[in-house]
């Protein structure tokens, strides 16, 4: 029987060798990918024990801290709690997002690996931290974001009169983001409670108002871009060569007859200097009928192309959070070409994307990949992680995008420049120059509600900075309401005034 | 040793030493590790010292020490390592005990278990007492294992009958609460699990049995693609066993105590007759028995749905939701552990149990748990050791059964917690809460210290003419 015996031994050994080959297999492994798992509770709520990382604004103006844990009241010390506070409130609610009990959204989302701990950059450090008896700690996040350019973004969006609106500033050079607002917005202060409870009924009385506080209009909604859309029908037109310059002239009858026998009118039914402006001239008045002509040259199909190039139609950005995309509608007909040209068609556009049509502009026709992750620093101060700036795109060539920042320029400089008094000399006097888009979108969403407000923009424009997209809905034209939005950010960022 | 000083003066005949103080060293450091692990809980629930210590430690160490001093006089040429080593596992197993039970009460963090009473860890510290009593129990009852041959058909019958009443019974008096299984007998707030003696009983009735048959048993019938068959006639108690494990299938819901009889069946016969037939054979009749109970029950389908798609509904309403957690738990563990009492072992339900060895890795991390894997392989090695040196077949039969028992069982509870086969809930030997299956584990070993004490007893010496003869020995 011992022979027998051996051969049973040699089947213990095989039964315990598969549960030791398959323990390391699931904690050695697969550890790290099971405890990071969506919904497991553990991790979830073991940043509750352990001190979560601090994020912090450190672009001009910083740093300052806009999200940190500190130990909850009435927690002891043997057994602390630790509880989420927002120094910066409302104002860096669409960026920190908030972090709570059940879930989190914004960067504390995005960046949950590192803010809890876990990632797995940091195993090493929580390794040396529990050997050595630390508590554990998670990283700091650090962003591009300008506390001077958000606060001036929050506050002048604040004292707008009330408008839903959104913006989005960027650094045209890197794509870093400088500053990104919404209106209305939420205290995350309020939903940070440890009492499950109270949460749910904070949160539900937040996801029921009707004004969408957590909605993040600066990239998570859509609106029609007006005027503004111009910057991409102009860079396309340059570029197909269906338009050869800035001083070539085009038709701007008043009205244009469409193929499907619409009118199409200029604002204010105003012919445009007597029907045969030069480009520049059509844009700094910002005639529709002069590039509803230029749109229908072009085709709709190439129009869509380079608003590809500008970042249009693209379900898959993310800075970290995912942004909604802005839509050109594929179309080929031309009266519905028209009317897209000059934004008034299907075109919806987030105040994120006009931004980067400024910026590509700006930046000698590179589109950079706009990002909020400035560096990751660990407890023991070492970095582990940082964003290197990337080209989305070439949206255009520096020749075309230097035409295009010529009738930019014009907009603001030109005194019959639609932006001249908002934008201009009168408002920001000679030292600084802007360039920018006026858009006033007709809102039939809105029905009986004023158009939407949208400005586009970078200055200075003889060495831009920064790059400005605003839009306020139902704020009228884009002019009065959204460009002295954008010119506050600009000045507080620039130190100007 | 005594037992060589007490030899007259020159006659140095080697003695197998009974090693007894290699033994009370090892449970010194067995005992050592556990107060350590106790004292771990406490400072890692709550930064002191657990209140428990000095009562726990104490009534743990003395119960070791009885069962010390019992093998002493009853077995004291018994292996050296095999109580250790039980002692070691079932003092882990009150520490984590303790160490679930505490989460969310007396203001420590965590969730608190709903199916953990606060009483958990000194009802496991008795149960252990009862256990190790039934240890001394057998040791003293039992001075040689050849006198269980005598009531084989007995224990047979006693294995059955325990093994059937909890079917007998309504669901309300024998289900597991949250479970579906019908196993235990439950009275007032008393339970019993019948089939963790089965187990001992049957598996006496076994080696009694096939050491009788193992001649009929081992003859050849027809050879069919180079292995022989045996004859169909004496498929006859093989077909029994696979349909009695069928039976606790279907009535009880009770998938992994069927298998694990069925393999123990199987694998004694396979001592007993060396023929590989057999084994093919009882391997092929379980492949197909759980194939076809896994399409005609749903119970038994849903474990193999939950094995292979665990993730497919994340929530705590899929079926999966037990084994997803124990998972989570040992990844969240990873490799060092969150250390005792710094782990999230709560979420798992009736952690307690059948998940304990996930607790283990949750807090121990995979070096704890590989250590403890390694501990219960100790165990079986040191079982089958013990079946090698046996002498008498049946005594041989009884410990390679019981050894191969000990691996099977925690190869089903740990390889279905960590998803290595689908899951079916059985006990982890000496860890999991409960007293029937401490109980019966004790006893268990104390069969197994038994026949090793006996295969190591020296044989008689006789009684030698001083100087007439000299003992020769070369070398």
């Amino acid at each position: 029987m011992n022979r027998a015996l051996f051969r049973l031994s040699l089947a213990c050994l095989a039964m315990f060798v598969l549960l030791l080959i398959n323990v390391n297999y699931v904690q050695a492994f697969e550890g790290n990918s099971l405890a990071d798992r969506p919904g497991n509770a553990r991790t979830f709520n073991q940043q509750f024990q352990y001190q979560r990382g601090s994020i912090i604004a450190a672009g001009t103006g910083g740093p300052v801290t806009i999200a940190e844990s500190r130990p909850a009241p009435g927690s002891t010390s043997g057994n602390t709690t630790y509880q989420r506070y927002y120094p910066g409130g409302p104002a860096y609610a669409p960026i920190t997002g908030f972090d709570s009990i059940y879930g989190s959204t914004g960067i504390e989302e995005a960046y949950q690996k590192y803010l809890a701990g876990t990632a797995s950059s940091l195993t090493v450090h929580n390794l040396i931290s529990l050997l050595t008896g630390k508590p554990k700690q998670g990283a700091t996040v650090y962003l591009t974001v300008s506390p001077k350019a958000q606060q001036a973004a929050y506050q002048a969006l604040l004292s707008d009169g009330g408008h839903e609106a959104g913006v989005v500033a960027l650094n045209p050079s890197t794509g870093a983001i400088l500053a990104m607002a919404s209106y209305p917005s939420f205290n995350p202060n309020r939903l940070t409670t440890l009492d499950g409870t109270k949460f749910v009924k904070i949160d539900n009385e937040l996801l029921r108002d009707p004004a969408q506080p957590l909605l993040n209009r600066a990239i998570n909604q859509t609106y029609p871009p007006g005027s503004s859309f111009k910057v991409i029908t102009g860079s396309a037109g340059f570029s197909t060569g269906k338009v050869a310059g800035p001083t070539a002239t085009v038709a701007a009858p008043q009205p244009l007859k469409l193929p499907n026998g619409n009118l199409l009118n200029n604002d204010g039914d105003e012919t445009c200097f007597g029907g045969h402006p030069q480009v520049i001239q059509a844009f700094l008045l910002s005639c529709n009928t002069a590039f509803a002509n230029i749109g229908m040259k072009v085709g709709g199909p190439a129009l869509r192309t380079y608003a590809n190039r500008f970042g249009w139609n693209d379900a898959n950005l993310t800075i970290p959070m995912l942004v909604s995309p802005s839509v050109v509608p594929p179309i080929t007909d031309p009266s519905y070409t028209a009317m897209t040209s000059i934004g008034q068609f299907d075109d919806q556009v987030t105040p994120l994307q006009e931004a980067m049509d400024a910026a590509a502009i700006a930046n000698h026709g590179t589109l950079m990949r706009p990002y909020l992750l400035q560096q990751v620093q660990a407890p023991d101060l070492s970095i582990i992680g940082s964003t290197q700036p990337t080209v989305l795109s070439q949206a255009v060539s520096p020749q075309v995008a230097s035409d295009m920042q010529q009738m930019m320029i014009q907009v603001t400089q030109n005194p019959a420049g639609t932006a001249y008094a908002t934008a201009g000399p009168p408002a920001v006097g000679t030292s600084l120059v802007i360039a920018g888009k006026t858009g006033t979108a007709e809102n039939t969403v809105s029905g009986a509600g004023l158009d939407d407000a949208v400005f586009t923009c970078f200055a200075p424009a003889s060495d831009p900075k920064i790059a400005v997209g605003v839009i306020v809905k139902g704020g009228g034209f884009g002019a009065d309401a959204a460009a002295p939005i954008a010119v506050k950010i600009i000045e507080a960022y620039l130190g100007v005034h | 040793m005594t037992t060589i000083t007490s030899q007259p003066a020159g006659a140095a005949v080697p003695l197998p030493r009974g090693r007894r103080r290699t033994e009370l060293l090892m449970l010194a450091f067995a005992v050592g590790v556990v107060l350590f692990a106790y004292a771990n809980v406490g400072f890692g629930l709550n930064g002191k010292l657990p209140s428990g210590l000095v009562e726990y430690g104490l009534a743990f160490a003395v119960i070791i020490g009885i069962a010390h001093l019992a093998v002493r006089r009853f077995a004291p040429w018994a292996d050296p390592l095999m109580l250790p080593l039980a002692a070691l596992l079932n003092g882990l197993g009150i520490v984590m005990i303790y160490r679930l039970q505490q989460s969310g009460r007396n203001g420590n963090p965590g969730n608190q278990i709903s199916t953990l009473s606060s009483s958990a860890t000194a009802m496991q510290v008795l149960y252990s007492a009862l256990g190790v009593a039934a240890f001394i129990a057998v040791l003293v009852f039992i001075r040689e294992v050849r006198v269980l041959q005598r009531y084989t058909y007995t224990l047979g019958a006693a294995g059955l009958i325990l093994l059937a009443i909890p079917a007998m019974l309504p669901s309300s008096m024998s289900e597991v609460p949250g479970t579906g299984a019908k196993i235990q007998i439950a009275v007032g707030g008393f339970s019993v699990q019948p089939e963790q003696f089965a187990e001992l009983a049957l598996a006496v009735f076994f080696a009694g049995y096939l050491v009788a048959k193992r001649d009929v048993l081992s003859l050849a019938g027809r050879r069919f693609l180079g292995i022989d068959l045996p004859r169909a006639r004496d498929l006859g108690p093989v077909l029994i066993a696979w349909g009695v494990s069928l039976l606790l299938l279907v009535f009880e819901s009770d998938i992994g105590t069927s298998a694990l009889f069925f393999g123990l069946f199987v694998a004694m016969l396979y001592i007993a007759t060396q023929r590989t037939s057999w084994l093919l054979i009882g391997v092929l009749l379980f492949v197909f028995g759980a194939y076809v109970a896994s399409k005609l029950f749903s119970h038994v389908g849903t474990r193999f749905i939950v094995w292979l798609h665990p993730w497919a509904g994340d929530n705590p309403t899929h079926n999966a939701y037990q084994l997803v957690q124990g998972l989570e738990g040992m990844g969240f563990g990873g490799i060092f552990g969150t250390g005792l009492g710094h782990g999230q072992p709560f979420w798992t339900p009736l952690v307690q149990s059948d998940f304990i060895m996930t607790a283990f890795g949750e807090e121990l991390g995979l070096t704890g748990l590989m250590a403890m894997l390694l501990i219960f392989g100790l165990l079986v090695q040191r079982g089958l050791r013990a079946a090698v040196a046996a002498r008498d077949p049946f005594a041989k039969l009884l410990a390679g059964g019981l050894a191969f028992a000990v691996a099977l069982q925690v190869f089903i509870i740990v390889g279905g917690v960590t998803q290595l086969i689908p899951l079916t809930g059985i006990t982890t030997p000496f860890l999991s809460q409960g007293g029937s299956s401490l109980l019966a584990t004790w006893a268990l070993v104390g069969l197994l210290m038994r026949i090793s004490d006996t295969a190591r007893r020296p044989a008689p010496q006789p009684i030698q003419d001083e100087g007439m003869t000299q003992v020769v020995r070369a070398g």
